[in-house]
C-alpha cells in the first residue's frame, strides 16, 4: 500500500480524493490537511509516500510549501489543481506529476502506476523549488510570514526552531536544515544557529577559542570553529 | 487743368463708395476660380452703378462729357473676367447712349470695349497663371490707360464731324486718362489693403485656434476630468490673452486662471449666467457695455464682461468654459468669435477621447463578457465541488447544477451595458450559491440591502467580479472562516454600494492580475457611467476589512 497524504483547502475536493483513493485500493490516506502549516507538521512527522497538494491554498501556496519540506523528508509531489497548467508546465522537466480538477480516475491510475514504479526503483525524489522568500511561523492558531531579510538569526533548541526577528521570536515547523539551504541569507554559524549575513555587526573572538557574532541589534551569537572559515569566507563574496 | 481736378473730385467719391463696399458684409472678392451667381450679380450691379453714376456726374464739355465711367466695365473684367466687363460695359454704354449728346455712340461702344479690354487683361493673366496680377495696382494703371486712349481713338473714328471730335479728344483725353488711371490703381490698391488686413486678422485667428487644439488635445484625451480643469484654463487664458478664464463642471468652479483669482475659487458654486448656460446649453454673453458682468463674491472684482461657453459631449453639458474681461477692458471680437469656436473644438475631442475610452472599454468588457461565460476555472471548480456531493447528497448536487445553469444562462441573457441592482444581486446570488458549497463554512456571505434601491441602474457586471474578488483574494487566502457583505443604502441622497471581506488582504501595489482584472474593468465602466472622475473606491484595514465602494451620486442615480 502506497501511504498518501492529502494538503487540499476545499473540504469536498479533499473528501473527493480521499473517496478515489480509496477505491483504486492502492493507498492509504495517512491525513488530510487543510492548509500548508498542518501539511508540513504531517509530512515530517508521517513521512508519506505520496503527497497530494493543491496549488491554490491561503496564505502558503502549492509551490511554497513544496519549497518548505526537507529533502530528507522529500515524498513524491502531485499537484491537483484545476487550472495553472502554464505553472506546471515548468515543472514537469522535474518529473512533477500533476492532476487536473476534476480528479479523474484513469488519469489517476496513470499517476498510481508511475508511483509504483518510482517506489520500486528506490529513487529520492528532488525538486527544484523556488527561494524561501518568507518563513510561515505559528502564531496561535494562525500563520505568520516573516521575510527573510528580516531574520536575524534562528536558533534551533528542543522546544523547536526559533526565527528571531527584531520584533520578537517566532516558532516554525521548517528545519534548520530547510532554512539554511532554501535561503540566500541564512548561514549555519553553529550546530544549532543560522545567522542572516545580512544582520552581522560584528564578529568579536572573546577569547583564544571562542568567537561571537554581535548582530545588528546586539544580540550575541556563538560561532563554532567548524563554520567560522566557510562562514569568512561567504562574507568575503558578499 | 480745372478738368483733371474737378475729374479726381469725382474720382474721390468713387473711391470713397469702393471703400464703404470693401468694408460691407457684401463685399466678396474672387477667391474661387470661378464667381457663383450671388456673388457675380452683386459685382455687376456694383460696378454698372460706377460705371452709370461716372456719366452722371461727369462734366459737360462741348456737348459731350468728360466722366469716370470707364472705371466700372474695366474694374469690372479685371475682377471678375470678361463676360462680366462686358455685362457691365454694356449696361453703361446703352445708358450713355441714351443720355444723348454728339458722342454719345462712340461714348456706348467704347465703353463696352473698355469692359472686354479689362476682361482680356484678366483672361491673360488667367493664361500665365498669374490671376493675382489682375488685381494688382500696376495692372489696373496700364489697362485703364490703355482702354482710355482706345475710347479716344473710337471718338475720332466714329464721331462726325471730325474736327468737333479732335477738339474735344484735345481737351478731354489727358485728363480723363490720367483721372481713370489713377483711379484704377487706387480701387485695386484699396482692394488689397483690404484682403491684406482679413488675411493677417484671419491668419493670427487660425494660428492661435490650432495652438489651442494642439494643447488641449493631449490634456484632453482621458476626457474632462478634475486635474485637467485648471492646465485646460491655463492654456485657453494664455491663448486668448483674456483677463481671466474659469473651467467648470455642471455644479461647481474646478479651475480659475487670471485677475480676481483670489476670490473666484475652485469648488465654489457656480454663477447665474453659467448655471443658464448649463441649463439651457447655450452661449451666454455679457458684454460689459450693455449688460455688465457683476460679481457675486467680492465688491472690488475687477472683472466686468464674461463670455460663458457651454461644454458638451454628445449633446450633454458636462460643464462651461468662461472668458472674462476687466470692467476696464473691452471684450474684443475676436475673442468672442474664437471662444465660441473653442467649445465646438472642446467638444469635439472630447467625444473623440469619450469614444476611444469606451471603445477601450468596450473590447475589455467583451474580453471580460467572454471569461463570465465561459470562465475556466469557476467552471472546474464548481464541477469539482458538485461531483465530490454527488457521492454524498445527489440531491444537493442536482440543485447546485441548477444554480451553475443559471449562473451561466444569466451571463449568456443580460443586457450588456446597464442593469438594475436588483438583477445584479440574482446574478451574484445564482454565483453565490456555487460559491457557498464549494467553501462550506469557510465562506458567510451577508447580503444587506435597502429595497428602495432595487432599481438603481449600474454597469452590467459590476457586483459579482467584485464579490469574486473579495472570495478569491480575500476570504479565500484565510485560514480561518470568512465573511463577506453586500451593503446597499442611502447616504444623503447618494446611492452607496459596499462589497466588504474580512481578510484584509488588499494590497493597493498589487499588480493588476493579482488583484484581478475584474476590479479595473469594473472601476472603468463605472468612471465612464458617472462621466465624473469617479469610480470605485478601496479602503482595507489589514487582517480585519477590504472594502470596495461604489458612490452613484443624487443627480445620477438613474432608477
Amino acid at each position: 500500500m502506497i501511504r498518501a497524504l492529502i494538503v487540499e483547502d476545499e473540504l469536498h475536493v479533499r473528501e473527493e480524493l480521499q473517496e478515489l483513493l480509496a477505491e483504486t485500493g492502492e493507498y492509504t490516506v495517512v491525513g488530510t490537511y487543510s492548509n500548508a502549516l498542518q501539511g508540513l507538521r504531517a509530512v515530517k512527522s508521517m513521512r508519506p509516500d505520496i503527497l497530494f497538494l493543491d496549488i491554490h491554498m491561503p496564505k502558503v501556496d502549492g509551490f511554497q510549501f513544496l519549497g518548505m519540506l526537507d529533502a530528507e523528508h522529500m515524498p513524491y509531489v502531485v499537484f491537483v489543481t484545476a487550472h495553472d497548467e502554464f505553472a506546471l508546465r515548468a515543472f514537469e522537466e522535474n518529473a512533477l506529476d500533476y492532476l487536473l480538477k476534476p480528479v479523474q480516475i484513469e488519469r489517476l491510475a496513470r499517476t498510481t502506476e508511475k508511483i509504483k514504479r518510482f517506489l520500486l526503483e528506490g529513487k529520492r525524489p528532488a525538486y527544484i523549488s523556488p527561494v524561501l522568500e518568507r518563513i510561515p511561523c505559528v502564531i496561535g492558531h494562525g500563520l505568520k510570514l516573516i521575510d527573510t531579510a528580516e531574520v536575524e538569526y534562528v536558533r534551533s533548541t528542543e522546544t523547536g526552531v526559533h526565527i528571531v526577528t527584531a520584533k520578537g521570536e517566532f516558532l516554525t515547523e521548517l528545519t534548520l536544515m530547510v532554512l539554511e539551504t532554501k535561503t540566500d541569507l541564512l548561514t549555519r554559524c553553529h550546530k544549532q544557529f543560522l545567522v542572516n549575513l545580512h544582520q552581522i555587526d560584528e564578529i568579536v573572538r572573546t577569547d583564544p577559542s571562542t568567537v561571537t557574532i554581535k548582530t545588528r541589534s546586539g544580540k550575541l551569537i556563538p560561532v563554532s570553529r567548524r563554520f567560522l572559515a566557510q562562514m569568512k569566507e561567504r562574507l568575503l563574496i558578499h | 487743368m480745372r478738368l483733371l481736378f474737378s475729374l479726381i473730385q469725382v474720382m474721390s467719391f468713387f473711391l470713397f463708395i469702393a471703400y464703404v463696399y470693401c468694408n460691407s458684409p457684401g463685399f466678396c472678392l474672387r477667391r474661387e476660380d470661378r464667381l457663383r451667381f450671388p456673388n457675380w450679380f452683386i459685382l455687376y450691379v456694383f460696378f454698372s452703378a460706377i460705371s452709370i453714376g461716372g456719366t452722371y456726374l461727369g462734366l459737360p464739355v462741348q456737348g459731350a462729357v468728360a466722366n469716370t465711367r470707364a472705371m466700372g466695365p474695366v474694374l469690372a473684367g479685371l475682377v471678375g473676367g470678361p463676360f462680366l466687363g462686358v455685362a457691365v460695359g454694356l449696361t453703361g454704354g446703352l445708358h450713355r447712349y441714351f443720355y444723348g449728346g454728339f458722342t454719345a455712340f462712340a461714348c456706348g461702344l467704347s465703353t463696352t470695349v473698355e469692359g472686354l479690354v479689362g476682361g482680356l487683361v484678366y483672361l491673360y493673366m488667367v493664361h500665365r497663371k498669374t490671376p493675382e496680377r489682375s488685381l494688382s495696382p500696376q495692372t489696373a494703371f496700364l489697362t485703364m490707360l490703355a482702354a482710355e486712349t482706345l475710347q479716344m481713338v473710337i471718338i475720332l473714328l466714329t464721331t462726325q464731324p471730325f474736327s468737333e471730335a479732335l477738339r474735344l479728344v484735345q481737351i478731354i483725353a489727358i485728363p480723363m486718362i490720367i483721372a481713370n488711371s489713377a483711379g484704377a490703381a487706387l480701387f485695386m490698391r484699396i482692394l488689397q489693403d483690404r484682403q491684406n488686413v482679413y488675411d493677417q486678422v484671419g491668419a493670427a485667428s487660425t494660428a492661435r485656434a490650432l495652438r489651442i487644439a494642439g494643447r488641449t488635445l493631449n490634456l484632453l484625451a482621458k476626457g474632462f476630468t478634475r486635474e485637467a480643469a485648471p492646465e485646460l484654463a491655463r492654456i485657453i487664458q494664455e491663448e486668448t490673452g483674456v483677463g481671466a478664464v474659469a473651467v467648470t463642471d455642471t455644479h461647481t468652479v474646478l479651475a480659475f486662471v487670471g485677475a480676481g483669482s483670489d476670490h473666484h475659487l475652485p469648488g465654489m458654486e457656480l454663477g447665474p449666467e453659467c448655471r443658464r448656460t448649463i441649463t439651457h446649453g447655450e452661449i451666454h454673453f455679457l458684454d460689459g457695455v450693455q449688460e455688465a458682468y457683476r460679481c457675486e463674491h467680492a465688491e472690488k472684482c475687477p472683472l466686468g464682461s464674461v463670455l460663458v461657453i457651454p461644454l458638451r459631449v454628445d449633446n450633454e453639458v458636462i460643464g462651461a468654459i468662461k472668458l472674462f474681461e476687466p470692467a476696464r477692458q473691452r471684450f474684443l471680437r475676436i475673442n468672442r468669435t474664437l471662444g465660441e469656436g473653442l467649445a465646438d473644438l472642446l467638444a469635439g475631442q472630447l467625444l473623440r477621447a469619450q469614444y476611444q475610452e469606451q471603445k477601450n472599454l468596450l473590447v475589455l468588457a467583451e474580453l471580460k463578457l467572454a471569461r463570465a461565460q465561459v470562465n475556466p476555472h469557476f467552471l472546474f471548480n464548481s464541477l469539482t465541488t458538485i461531483q465530490a456531493i454527488m457521492r454524498r447528497d445527489a440531491d444537493r448536487a442536482r440543485h447546485l447544477l441548477n444554480h451553475l445553469s443559471n449562473f451561466f444562462r444569466m451571463n449568456l441573457k443580460r443586457n450588456p451595458e446597464y442593469s438594475t441592482l436588483e438583477e445584479e444581486l440574482a446574478h451574484v446570488r445564482a454565483y453565490l450559491e456555487i460559491e457557498k458549497a464549494r467553501f462550506e463554512e469557510q465562506l458567510t456571505v451577508e447580503i444587506d440591502v435597502d429595497p428602495t434601491m432595487l432599481q438603481v441602474k449600474l454597469p452590467t457586471f459590476t457586483l459579482q467580479p467584485l464579490l469574486e474578488n473579495a472570495i478569491k483574494h480575500g476570504i479565500a487566502n484565510k485560514l480561518e472562516p470568512g465573511t463577506a457583505r453586500i451593503h446597499a443604502f442611502w447616504e444623503d441622497g447618494t446611492a452607496r454600494i459596499d462589497v466588504e471581506d474580512d481578510a484584509g488582504s488588499y494590497q493597493e501595489n498589487k499588480d493588476q492580475t493579482a488583484t484581478g482584472l475584474g476590479l479595473g474593468i469594473v472601476n472603468k465602466r463605472i468612471q465612464n457611467m458617472l462621466r465624473n472622475g469617479t469610480g470605485i473606491s478601496i479602503s482595507c484595514i489589514p487582517n480585519e476589512l477590504t472594502r470596495v465602494s461604489i458612490c452613484i451620486p443624487e443627480g445620477k442615480v438613474v432608477a
